[in-house]
């Protein structure tokens, strides 16, 4: 049975390498104030895989996330501590520059935001501040580039001078994620990101996702339960600041071990 | 955990609803092997005929306890042990229709069997099989409605008496058919018989794994014991 699996393609393309962790959480805790946000998180994301954070409201998975760029270094009374490493390297070391970080772990958020600026300098604005392209030729590579690799290429090509806010709301999104990978990056990050959208589009920016997979580290979080069940590979259940379980995000849905995950996933008051 | 209420009361009332119906399926069954058994016991053709038609109850009720459970994969998208409770319900449901089809069968063949010259010792024997495998059966549904795993693993192990009991029943029946072939077309009703009481208790075997499945989200291991050695045998 095993085997005859391990043949189909199909099947196969679900599983993830279990080897490689791209981003690495020690004892990872956060304050804000006194509040204890985050305590103790022990987490191992892998790379070229899409992990999903599910939990109530206010359980951390977020914050969390924001750790993982450094984005809580904007809020004057957060504080990080513990261990998280990218590629093996801790991201909080001194000597990290958070902007360079960014341009690594990329982020997009829940409400669709782009620059008033054209569709295409929207995309051109990372690769720009990084001085990543040596002349026009190149940036308009870079650009054509994210816009098709954010499925969205063949609707835009033909106006890309129009302002990006004038697009509808999945294609905003989609060209934040565009915008987000305009700079290369090797993790994106995505905050709620198909909350603002309707059906289709959320259906169009998850199969990006899926797509999205094969040369990035993804970490979505979300507060539907079937889209991280649909999107990831890995889930991971925050509850009162703590990573209650992670696992396989078939093994999560099906049998997950904590009463607490059971309860929250199956509708359950916890 | 099971006794935890869903947000959405209406996702209990579906879960328990289809639940309810396995259970009401699981009792016309067990009546229809006691009656099937009796009616072969007894030879009482009356009783027979009955067991055949109540039949028709129970594939309705099959029927209707799968449109019910796909009613609520599609509209709730049940997770974790409300999906497990789902897909145990499609199975334990298949498993008792097939139940129910041998017990009919049982009934069909004691219409013929009525008619022939008894032969010595051979109907209490065939009872006590049906009535075994009629109490795992009971065993199994509380086990399943009370989420005993334990309960479910020791039915499991019960099979293998049945199968002995048929082991048994399988030389009993040759013997006759060495001793005299006038016994043939008879015996061969009564192997038949007692074949269809073994499978039962493969397919109650069957909804005890289902139960285990449900409680502890893992199927358990093959290794059961096995009691029926009859496949292996030369004759004599």
């Amino acid at each position: 049975m095993e085997d005859s699996n391990m043949n189909d393609m199909r099947l196969t393309e679900r599983r993830v390498g279990q080897a490689e962790a791209k981003i690495s959480a020690r004892d990872c805790q956060v304050w804000y104030g006194d509040n204890h946000a985050i305590k103790d998180v022990n987490v191992d994301i892998d790379d070229k895989a899409v992990t999903a954070f599910i939990g109530p409201s206010g359980c951390g998975k977020s914050t969390f996330l924001r750790c993982l760029n450094r984005m809580n270094d904007t809020i004057d009374i957060a504080r990080v501590e513990g261990e998280i490493t990218l590629d093996g390297e801790d991201i909080y070391d001194r000597r990290v520059d958070p902007v360079q970080l960014r341009a690594k772990v990329g982020m997009v958020f829940q409400k669709p935001n782009p620059f008033p600026k054209s569709i295409y300098d929207n995309v051109a604005y990372g690769p720009r501040i990084h001085g990543l392209a040596k002349d026009k030729a190149e940036l308009d590579a870079i650009v054509e580039n994210s816009l098709k690799k954010a499925a969205l290429w063949k609707e835009v090509k033909d106006r890309l001078t129009a302002p990006g806010t004038g697009l509808s709301g999945g294609q905003q999104q989609r060209l934040c994620i565009a915008r987000a990978i305009a700079t290369s990056p090797e993790v994106l990050l995505m905050d709620e990101p198909c909350s603002a959208l309707d059906p289709i589009a959320t259906a169009q920016v998850e199969e990006l996702i899926d797509e999205l997979r094969a040369g990035f580290s993804v970490v979505i979080v979300t507060h539907s339960m079937q889209q991280a069940a649909r999107v990831s590979q890995k889930t991971a259940f925050f509850h009162l600041g703590e990573l209650v379980e992670f696992g396989d995000t078939g093994q999560i849905f099906t049998n997950p071990k904590d009463p607490r995950t059971e309860s929250y996933i199956t509708g359950r008051i916890g | 955990m099971i006794n935890q209420e869903h947000i959405v009361s209406g996702f209990d009332r579906d879960l328990e609803s289809i639940q309810a119906l396995i259970m009401k399926m699981g009792g016309l069954v067990e009546e229809s092997i006691v009656k099937s058994a009796q009616a072969l016991e007894t030879r009482d053709e009356e009783l027979a005929r009955s067991v055949r038609a109540a039949d028709r109850t129970i594939d309705a009720l099959e029927e209707q306890v799968n449109e019910e459970a796909a009613r609520i994969l599609a509209l709730r998208q049940p997770t974790a042990s409300d999906l497990r409770t789902v897909l145990s319900v499609f199975r334990v449901s298949a498993n008792l229709e097939r139940i129910g089809d041998y017990s009919k069968n049982i009934a069909k063949r004691s219409s013929v069997v009525v008619q022939m010259q008894p032969i010595t010792g051979t109907g209490p024997a065939l009872r006590r099989m049906a009535g075994a495998v009629e109490l795992m059966l009971k065993d199994v549904l509380d086990a399943y409605i009370q989420r005993d795993a334990d309960l479910a693993l020791e039915v499991r192990a019960r099979d293998q008496e049945v199968d002995q009991m048929y082991s048994a029943l399988f030389r009993e029946y040759l013997t006759h058919m060495m001793e005299d072939p006038r016994n043939i077309t008879h015996c061969m009703h009564l192997h038949f018989i007692a074949k269809n009481i073994e499978r039962m208790g493969d397919h109650v075997t069957s909804i005890a794994e289902q139960v285990i499945y449900l409680v502890t989200g893992e199927l358990p291991d093959e290794d059961r014991p096995k009691g029926d050695r009859t496949p292996f045998e030369k004759g004599m």
